[in-house]
């Protein structure tokens, strides 16, 4: 064992001192191409999961802005270039009608079911996931650097919105992994803001 | 010892040493594999989209 711990926070990037997995590679593939198009936020399980957290995921949750249909067919059909396939169907105009409708849909690789990207369309109406979205932390595994909510909010989201026994573990694994970083009046300001949403 | 006391002393000791996550590594990856090799075998030469859509549908993961 070497003298490194499990994180370090670098210029506020919080640094993973581990190898990639290939769901992290998997993601990574998903991310590069997406943020050509757009912002993103990676959401829920992938972020316990990325942290050091034991379980298997088969989606990862990913936070986009609703997007116009121009712009959302240059990122369909650079994801199927990619060797990606969508869930919900191969032509673009169908699967638009979900976007259009606020619809989550689903990207996997080519010839393969799971894991996929669960594909979240936002917009300011979504309070919580807004604020989250527009509050990113930078993380970085090896050369992989990608966002997600404010640790203190996605704990928060797991306990008092989600609440399911896998949840709690994982808000309970990043209050402890992240016990040095966490800030008390993180906590304070954010459950004012999930609490509204559970209304 | 509960699960919940399980994640959080797992949690602790991968603060310190990171050399667990290769343990992690390896539970996420074999996961990873056996999903694959799965639906390989249950949509092996045939369509794939169009027979995992019809799986997907059925076990309501797609409308």
């Amino acid at each position: 064992m070497d003298n490194k711990k499990g994180y370090e926070l670098k210029e506020d990037i919080i640094i993973i001192n581990r190898d990639l997995t290939e769901l992290d590679i998997f993601v990574k593939d998903f991310i590069e191409i997406l943020k050509k198009h757009s912002d993103y936020l990676i959401v829920s399980g992938f972020v316990s999961i990325s942290t050091g957290r034991t379980r298997g995921t088969e989606d990862i949750d990913v936070l986009v802005p609703v997007m116009d249909k121009n712009k959302f067919q240059k990122l369909f059909h650079d994801l199927i270039y990619n060797n990606f396939w969508c869930y919900q169907g191969d032509d673009v105009d169908e699967v638009y009608l979900y976007i259009q409708r606020m619809d989550n849909i689903r990207f996997a690789r080519k010839n393969e079911v799971f894991p996929n990207i669960e594909f979240v369309p936002i917009n300011e109406m979504r309070k919580a996931k807004y604020f989250e979205f527009t509050h990113p932390q930078k993380i970085k595994i090896k050369d992989f650097e990608f966002k997600i909510p404010p640790v203190e909010f996605e704990i928060l989201y797991k306990e008092i919105i989600l609440g399911g026994k896998k949840d709690i573990e994982d808000a309970k694994h990043l209050r402890t992994f992240f016990s040095d970083i966490l800030k008390e009046e993180r906590f304070k300001k954010y459950e004012i803001i999930i609490r509204e949403e559970k209304q | 010892m509960k699960d919940i006391d399980y994640v959080k002393l797992y949690a602790e000791k991968l603060k310190s040493n990171p050399d667990l996550f290769k343990q992690q590594k390896m539970l996420i990856e074999s996961q990873l594999h056996a999903s694959s090799s799965l639906f390989n075998n249950m949509f092996a030469g045939k369509n794939f989209k169009e027979n995992a859509r019809k799986y997907l549908k059925n076990v309501g993961l797609t409308k």
